[in-house]
């Protein structure tokens, strides 16, 4: 295979992409596969005319998945007079929906404070989607107002399920997984619609539609077992506005229901800590809770060792108990070390 | 506030090529180093992206990308001069929208942020965010984040920060110690809910990060905060090794290795156990690992040194005996004796 003639230089990716981008938003009509392939620069150089063009096809299939993943509204235009043939149909970007609205402008606050909100994410893919929305919003140039000094906030998402579940969601596609329940001995695999992804109490939560129970559920990404496989066939339906905050909603009447009573030893990190986080009890030195999952206030309250005492609902006290037994007797000492003493 | 700077894939540099050309429209004429200041890259980049414009057009009429198909600029101007001047325009005229992600990672960021005590004004935020849902192509992902109280702590160190004064307070450190700090603010940062000063600590005479639901008494002061170099002087990790650490072998399933992902964690092979992996993560003492271990039940144990092995098992009993009686016997304090 030699490349034509006409090739000088490779053509880069960033360069194809580019030129794809400006050939589809200058046609009005749009334009069909053969001839953006044969025309756009990137295309073109490998473009056999008559001949087998199936990779070169392809390249065009990814290329308008990234495009539109970068929120370019690149759209499918059928023939009047042949619906459903696939060679006929067209493509382009109506420049109005590519154009950010005339209306929106941001004040050199708002961009301040859309930066700092950048910087939110240190890691994963939404770091780079607020890099790209950065660029995009530079520009407008208008230069930001002094920073806030002092401040470098940070979330993050750790968990592995995170990605595959938010862009699930994005793509309106349903998913299954194994979620493990404290207290149960296997993890159960879940069919859920993702309707909205949430940071609730330092804790990211899956709320979605349970494809069995047919209702909402809410799902701690942290007992997820195991990967996040889509499901073919199945999509979900769209999801309104509204979702995450009805998320939130919902984990905040849990959140406010429920309540722990504890003491705390005087002087003590538990003291200190969760003496800021809860309301004042009626007995001395006890401390009030709010919380949302009995099995991760378990698992803090462990750590605090006998700084903590808790004196309800009983079946905290159980699972405070059994977590401290269990750590005890999971550090008994070794065999070997009995010898050396 | 450093990034890790990332790769840089196509969808970047396409990004960069998009946003480049309205901004170079709304200036007649700029230097690369001043478009290389408002969009935060090298002035490399730029030229590398003026280059690849300037070639770029439309197929046009004949296909045959001719110089009216593409777009131009004062050659001479950038060759010589370094700077840019756009003169002639191709199917591009105006900023992209955001994607529906970009609109909903910027979104959720704002939500965090008005935990803040200066975003306080929920009207505002509520109207930037509506300002992104229109500004992006889809309806933004429902990636949504709880709103915290302002601890008054923050706007305490804030002002603080401002003014160049230092802050004084009560600190309990893991060993149970307690301490009257001063200390020079520089800065204040956080990990999703948990919150910390990093500052100039006058009574160690060294940087320290402290944690803000560990203090009390919190007071700023009139002394002048000494000058650090603007935090030049912070390393990127919240939580900074020594030389005096110790280690620790733990065992524990690979797939929770990312809940120990602040301490290091150190691979070290197989464990007898099967299904455990081993590792080993470095502690400056004992106190710290056991509160972070007892709150681990049945996924960290330690295995080694015996000492902190040790440690866990008696804070973990010294818990479970206060179960024993109803009363409760008096809590068991921390040791000073023992490490």
């Amino acid at each position: 295979m030699s490349p034509t003639p006409e090739q000088t230089h490779p053509v880069t990716v960033e360069e194809r992409l580019f030129s794809l981008v400006l050939a589809l938003i200058a046609t009005q009509i749009g334009l069909t596969k053969t001839e953006i392939l044969s025309t756009v620069q990137g295309y073109r150089q490998r473009f056999r005319v008559g001949g087998d063009n199936a990779s070169l096809e392809r390249q065009f299939e990814r290329d308008k998945d990234d495009i539109r993943e970068l929120g370019i509204p690149l759209e499918t235009i059928e023939s009047q007079g042949d619906p459903g043939s696939n060679h006929h149909l067209r493509y382009r970007i109506p420049k109005g929906l590519y154009d950010l609205p005339a209306d929106i402008s941001f004040s050199p606050d708002e961009i301040m404070l859309l930066k700092l909100a950048a910087t939110v994410w240190r890691e994963g893919s939404l770091s780079a989607e607020s890099r790209r929305a950065l660029t995009k919003l530079n520009s407008l140039g208008i230069d930001s107002t002094d920073p806030v000094i002092g401040y470098a906030p940070s979330l993050r998402a750790r968990e592995a399920s995170f990605e595959p579940l938010s862009k699930a969601m994005d793509r309106r596609q349903v998913v299954a997984f194994l979620y493990l329940k404290p207290g149960e001995s296997s993890p159960r695999r879940r069919v859920i619609a993702p309707l909205a992804v949430v940071l609730h109490e330092g804790r990211w939560h899956l709320y979605g539609t349970d494809q069995d129970a047919g209702a909402t559920r809410t799902f701690l990404l942290a007992r997820i077992v195991g990967p996040v496989v889509t499901v073919p066939g199945l999509s979900a339906a769209p999801a309104d506005d509204g979702q995450g905050q009805r998320a939130l909603a919902e984990l905040d009447a849990l959140w406010q229901a429920q309540i722990a009573v504890i003491t705390v030893e005087p002087g003590s990190d538990a003291a200190v800590r969760l003496s800021k986080r809860g309301g004042p009890g009626s007995a001395a030195d006890s401390v009030e809770l709010h919380y949302t999952d009995a099995n991760i206030l378990a698992d803090e309250l462990a750590g605090y060792g006998p700084e903590v005492f808790v004196l309800s609902p009983p079946a905290l006290v159980d699972a405070v108990l059994a977590r401290l037994r269990r750590v005890r007797d999971a550090h008994a000492p070794l065999p070997e070390m009995e010898i050396g003493r | 506030m450093s990034i890790k700077p990332a790769a840089l894939g196509a969808s970047d540099k396409l990004t960069f090529l998009l946003s480049l050309v309205p901004y170079l429209m709304d200036h007649d004429r700029v230097s690369v180093t001043a478009v290389a200041d408002h969009f935060g890259v090298t002035p490399q980049r730029v030229r590398d992206a003026v280059n690849l414009i300037a070639m770029s057009g439309v197929p046009g009429e004949t296909r045959q990308y001719l110089h009216g198909d593409l777009f131009d600029i004062q050659w001479d101007e950038f060759e010589n001069n370094d700077n840019i001047v756009l003169t002639h325009l191709v199917a591009i005229d105006d900023s992209p929208r955001f994607s529906a992600r970009e609109a909903a990672a910027l979104i959720a960021g704002l939500q965090y942020l008005s935990a803040l005590p200066e975003n306080g004004d929920r009207d505002a935020i509520a109207s930037l965010m509506a300002k992104l849902t229109r500004s992006s192509t889809g309806v933004p992902s429902q990636l949504a984040v709880s709103r915290t109280d302002a601890d008054v702590t923050i706007s305490v160190i804030q002002g603080a920060v401002r003014a160049g004064t230092q802050v004084e307070f009560d600190y309990l450190n893991s060993r149970g110690t307690a301490e009257h700090r001063c200390v020079d603010p520089l800065r204040i940062e956080s990990v999703d809910n948990d919150w910390y000063l990093r500052g100039w600590c006058h009574l160690r005479e060294a940087m320290r990060t402290f944690r803000l639901d560990r203090m009390s008494n919190l007071r700023s002061t009139e002394v002048p905060a000494d000058s650090h170099d603007d935090g030049a002087l912070l390393p990127d990790t919240l939580f900074e090794g020594s030389a005096d650490d110790l280690t620790v072998t733990i065992e524990l399933p690979a797939a929770a290795l990312e809940l120990l992902a602040d301490y290091g964690p150190v691979p070290a092979g197989p464990a007898t156990t099967d299904g455990l992996s081993r590792a080993q993560v470095r502690v400056s003492h004992f106190h710290g690992l056991k509160r972070l271990v007892a709150g681990l039940a049945g996924v960290v144990t330690v295995v080694d040194p015996g000492l902190a092995r040790q440690t866990v098992a008696d804070w973990a009993a010294a818990g479970a005996a206060r179960y024993d009686s109803p009363a409760g016997p008096p809590a068991a304090r921390d040791d000073e004796a023992v490490r």
